[in-house]
């Protein structure tokens, strides 16, 4: 493992995404502010050219100067990820202070997790381009143009400060280096939830986010204090040394429950879900489906690194969190595939449908916790499979759950798309659209081959593979009672998958079969880099699934990196 | 001028489809360079039969779908003369692999052996390969729906919007071919659930009033089924054991198992847990019983049949002929490839009530057709109703019965279509289902009557044709068995008798010499069968007779699976 100091020129190079984030956030700054402005050197004539500032140049003063930046930026920021990843030439580079303690480490598994973020964001701006679009001003602009004009530079500075915090959040090697990552990112979403601040489901969405958000993220705070009460450290290793000699001290535990509770909001687990519908129904649906997505992904990254990687078991003991966390995810998923049946607004259905996934991916956690449980030879390779589930199901998700809200944001371009019946005829509307969205439904409910099913199909079977141990080759298994009890929420989750066959099918039951809406009837809007985004999405949602082997081998060694296997 | 366009918009669009034609024939002969497997040999089944249908039908339908209705109808024309030559090409490859002319076929094959077997990586991280291969058992079906194709697009030569609706046709017949040849339970089930789309749009597009509701019943009802069979087949490969990735290439690098059928039938044959057991009896039973949940509602058993009727009476007739004579047999070909072969144990354990099941669906199916006052729901029910002798056959655990039952598959396969088309030429030259508004049939339209009459003695069960060999054999076996109990299907057939004859004295023969034509014979259409129509049934009619009075060019296929397939079976180590 390679190291190297903070801000030393070597620093620059391995943190290259993240470099360039900072340019394009100071670029987002500055170029847009480019103009006449001269500086008179005082008690002279003297007028020096300054830039900063007057009348803008024909080239900077253009709105959608700031859209071009950002997701060119981010961009950049996600190939130069991938790049680094497909040539295999990442390895480990732990980033040291100058006092010689680990802050940052780049690996195999923060650059999966900077590829869902970027990934998710990249499509977003893209996206967003025409769905807060930037006109070029002239007299007759709405009022309407004139605010997303006004605004484009923020929008695009709070999505490339998004992705800045949750890069953190993926390379943190001590829990308030992560949380701070974590605070960054999420008051740029709280802001983001709330961009459409004129009407009034954008101001009561964002401000409902925030407030939820900000107690979670507080008790998730004290919880740290906790822990550093404890422990002494907040160095994930440290933590980790300290919690298997703590034995059964009833501080670290507390601890543990309220940082899983701050966790729990940013991948919108049961009972701290509230907010999110209602944050996902007033939000524009690029942002949303950043929210249903690389929030998700980040959260995920707090519960591996604090369940899997600081509370892991200890010995023959199965981990202390194991039935809490099983619990939580029966339900979670349970609750929204419920809750999603009886939705009748597409968004509120995605975001509880995104509650769903979120207990899935618990389950899989859970299935980790139980990696002690006796009749295992080797539990790494078993937890191995299993996180690699993991991070493929968060890539995946990238796909169909971000795919999904920006076909909403295609509708919303035309006037909304909170209810189902907006969809209505959208097969003989625009078929292409049409098919793109049934293909990110089927992907959700998990049918094969589609990406959705490929990565269900391994989260499911890391967990009946730890459920079954070694049983299967010594001939034990009479019954289920001789499995692990983490069976039942495999099944359960394919159960739940099965219920949500049928509120996914609705949607393409109505695209295809109902009548549009009166006023619905023309064609939808143009909009060719938000269709670009979507067909991207489709893609990649068909490609992942059919011939996902090389992602999968990724979030593999990713997985194993994690275990130093 | 107007004139002069559309023969100009009629040219091109000819000449278009003409170029279509000639590329695709073009790829078409160079077939053997494009596709050939592992072992240098030419892949007669993925490419030909599978992905050339799928692949022809998805581009003749992209090329009808962007035009206005009067292009639309223009190009219909074209579409479909190409759509039959293309149906063609399958069919004449599957009769050349029968008879040795393309390339020397050892269709004697062992217990899990597989002619012009293909086998392609596909995904390696969860051991999912493409592989494709056709036995005794997959090859008449394969040969049937090659066969059903053609026949059905000719039948229904004249439907409305035919540019598209013969391309649908070609397409469910790639997909229904792709069920048979697979090899792998991942491409197995994507088959599956890819024929239920085409279906789906053929019922709702071109079916009667109640489409809407029926086709929606109709795809909800498989779909949750298949999903269960989805939680048996992936229980099951879960259940395998582990094999390592580097001796075996097929197997996944992650999850160290395979989807392969091959290997699974292999595993099973040779009992992991040792004595030659495949899992635990408990296992055995449960995964049995989700696998045949699946098959039997696509079969349908009487507890399961709801969606059947519906489907049928609702659906235009090209799709009530390939629903009848293939769909339902994915059903049964499932429960030989997979819980049949895989668990004996389970099916020793629940034989008598399959044997029930069947029994139920034979006399049930029989009953509810003698009350049908709908000419379609009749046919549909009495497609239950022999369903449940498959069943019996399966039930019998006799090499006999296993042999009956596929031949049952297959003279199903033939007679059922023949019912559906004469139900839909009623439907064409009467404008009417019910039995009671056709009288004197054989007077308006004798060429209709006959066909008919041809059709129902098939259908119960006349010696020399088709249906009676499977009956007969079916009745051996269960007479092994269960030996008087045989009074209960003998019922059934006498039932089966009674309705079919009935129906025909109601609509052939009374009323005729009054004079007039029923009420319902109106409109533009010709009393009687146009050419089109006459022509598949005299090409359905053949077959039925001559796979009646030879039924040995078939059976004799069956009859070596079912051997070897008792040996591989019923003779493992535990048993």
């Amino acid at each position: 493992m390679d190291s190297v100091t903070v801000f030393s020129l070597e620093f620059w190079k391995v943190m290259a995404p993240e470099t360039i984030l900072l340019l394009g956030l100071v670029a987002v700054f500055v170029i847009p502010n480019l103009g006449h402005a001269k500086f008179r050197i005082p008690l002279t004539k003297v007028r020096v050219p300054w830039f900063l500032g007057g009348r803008r140049f024909a080239i900077t003063g253009d709105p959608s100067i700031p859209g071009l930046i950002g997701a060119a930026t981010l961009t950049g920021a996600f190939l130069i990820t991938l790049m680094t990843e497909m040539m295999g030439e990442g390895g480990t580079t732990a980033i040291m202070s100058s006092g010689g303690i680990k802050l940052l480490q780049v690996d195999g598994f923060s650059r999966i997790f900077e590829l869902i973020f970027f990934g998710a964001l990249m499509l977003a701006a893209i996206a967003s381009m025409d769905r807060v679009p930037a006109t070029m001003q002239h007299s007759s602009n709405t009022l309407e143009e004139m605010y997303d004009n006004r605004r484009q530079a923020d929008l695009y500075i709070l999505m490339l400060t998004t992705a800045l915090g949750m890069s953190m959040v993926a390379l943190a090697q001590n829990l308030f280096i992560l949380f701070v990552g974590l605070e960054l990112a999420s008051f740029s979403t709280y802001i983001l939830v709330a961009f459409h601040k004129e009407s009034k489901a954008g101001a009561e969405a964002g401000v409902k986010y925030f407030i939820v958000g900000s107690v979670a993220s507080g008790v998730g705070l004290y919880g740290l204090s906790l822990l550093y009460l404890a422990f002494g450290t907040l160095q994930l290793d440290g933590l980790a040394t300290g919690w298997a000699n703590s034995g059964d001290a009833i501080l670290p535990v507390i601890g543990l429950g309220m940082v899983l509770v701050g966790f729990g909001f940013k991948v919108s687990a049961a009972p701290f879900h509230f907010a999110a519908p209602d944050a996902y129904a007033g939000a524009n649906s690029p942002i949303a489906g950043v929210l249903a997505t690389a929030s998700k992904a980040m959260g995920m990254v707090g519960l591996i690194r604090v369940l899997v990687l600081v509370a892991s078991p200890v010995g023959e003991t199965s981990a202390t969190w194991l039935c809490l966390l099983g619990v939580l995810s029966a339900v979670t998923m349970t609750w929204g595939n419920i809750a999603a049946l009886g939705s009748k607004n597409p968004k509120r259905m995605l975001a509880y449908s995104s509650v769903a996934h979120a207990g899935y991916l618990l389950a899989a956690l859970t299935a980790v916790g139980a990696w002690h449980w006796g009749h295992v030879d080797m539990p790494e390779h078993y937890a191995t499979a299993i996180l690699a589930a993991i991070f493929f199901h968060l890539m995946v998700l990238v796909a169909i759950k971000l795919g999904a809200f920006l076909v909403l944001g295609l509708l919303e371009m035309e006037g909304g798309a909170s209810r189902l019946s907006s969809l209505a005829g959208l097969g003989r509307r625009d078929p292409l659209i049409a098919t793109s969205m049934f293909i990110f439904m089927m992907a959700l409910a998990g049918v094969p081959p589609l990406a959705g099913f490929m990565s269900k199909f391994l989260v499911i079977g890391g967990i009946v593979k730890m459920s079954i141990g070694d049983l299967a080759a010594s001939g034990g298994i009479e019954s289920l009672d001789s499995l692990h009890w983490v069976w039942w929420l495999g099944l359960l989750m394919f159960l739940n998958s099965a219920v949500s066959v049928f509120y996914y099918l609705r949607v393409g039951v109505v695209m295809f079969l109902d009548a549009p809406e009166e006023g619905r009837r023309k064609p939808l809007p143009y909009g060719i880099s938000i269709r670009m985004s979507i067909w991207i999405c489709a893609v990649a949602t068909i490609l992942l699934g059919v011939a996902g082997d090389t992602f999968i081998e990724m979030c593999y060694s990713a997985a194993e990196g994690l275990f130093g296997l | 001028m107007s004139a002069n366009s559309t023969l100009d918009i009629k040219n091109k669009e000819f000449i278009l489809v003409g170029l279509l034609l000639v590329t695709v024939a073009g790829l078409a002969a160079f077939f053997p360079s494009l596709g050939s497997n592992a072992q240098g040999e030419v892949d007669w089944i993925s490419l030909p039969l599978v992905g050339f249908p799928i692949v022809v039908s998805g581009i003749l339908m992209a090329f009808a779908s962007q035009e206005s209705r009067a292009r639309k109808e223009i190009l219909a024309g074209p579409i479909r003369l190409a759509t039959l030559c293309f149906s063609l090409i399958p069919l004449a490859i599957s009769t050349a692999l029968f008879f040795d002319w393309l390339i020397a076929v050892d269709w004697a094959l062992g217990y899990n052996e597989y002619a012009l077997e293909s086998r392609y990586h596909w995904m390696e991280s969860i051991g999912v390969s493409w592989h494709v291969g056709m036995d005794g058992l997959s090859f008449p079906m394969v040969w049937l729906t090659t066969f059903l194709v053609p026949v059905t697009i000719i039948m229904t030569w004249e439907e409305k919007n035919g540019a598209v609706y013969h391309p649908l046709l070609l397409m469910m017949g790639g997909a229904l071919i792709g069920v048979f040849v697979s090899l792998d339970l991942f491409m197995f089930y994507i088959f599956w659930e890819l024929t239920l789309i085409p279906m789906f749009f053929l019922i709702l597009s071109w079916g009667g009033k109640d489409r809407r509701y029926a086709s929606q019943k109709f795809f909800i009802y498989t779909f949750a089924s298949s999903v269960i069979m989805l939680l048996g087949l992936i229980t099951l490969y879960f259940l395998q054991p582990a094999q390592d990735a580097s001796t075996n290439p097929w197997v996944g690098d992650l999850t160290g198992r395979s989807f392969d059928i091959v290997t699974i039938l292999d595993q099973a044959n040779h009992g992991n847990l040792g004595d030659g057991i495949f899992l635990g009896m408990g296992m055995q039973k449960v995964l049995f019983v989700l696998l045949m949940i699946g098959f039997l509602v696509k079969l349908p058993a009487v507890p399961f049949h709801t969606w059947l009727p519906d489907a049928h009476v609702q659906a235009p007739t090209g799709g009530s002929m390939l629903l009848a004579g293939v769909m339902l047999k994915m059903g049964a070909y499932g429960m030989f490839r997979l819980p049949l072969a895989l668990f004996p144990d389970a099916l020793m354990h629940y034989q008598h009530c399959i044997m029930a099941i069947g029994l139920i669906s034979l006399v049930w199916g029989a009953f509810v057709c003698l009350g049908q006052t709908n000419l379609k729901k009749m046919v549909a029910y009495s497609s239950v109703s022999h369903m449940g002798v498959i069943l019996l056959g399966i039930a019998s655990m006799q090499p006999i019965g296993y042999a009956a039952a596929l031949f049952m598959m297959f003279a199903h396969g033939i007679i059922s279509p023949m019912l559906f088309a004469v139900c839909g030429a009623f439907k064409h030259h009467y404008h009417s289902m019910e039995i009671g508004a056709m009288r004197g049939m054989a007077k308006f339209s004798p060429f209709l009557a006959v066909y008919m009459m041809f059709a129902w003695m098939a259908s119960l069960g006349l010696p020399l044709l088709a249906g009676f060999v499977a009956e007969l054999m079916v009745l051996l076996a269960y007479w092994a068995i269960y030996g008087w109990w045989i009074l209960l299907p003998g019922l059934a057939l006498a039932i089966t008798a009674t309705y079919y004859l009935w129906s025909m004295q109601r609509t052939i023969f009374e009323g005729g010499d009054e004079g007039q034509p029923p009420a319902t014979l109106l409109g533009e259409n010709p009393p009687d069968l146009t050419l089109p129509e006459n022509i598949g049934m005299i090409i359905l009619a053949f077959f039925t007779v001559l796979f009646g009075v030879f039924p040995f060019i078939a059976l004799g296929m069956m009859d070596d699976w079912t051997v070897a397939f008792f040996e591989g079976v019923f003779n493992r180590g535990g048993i």
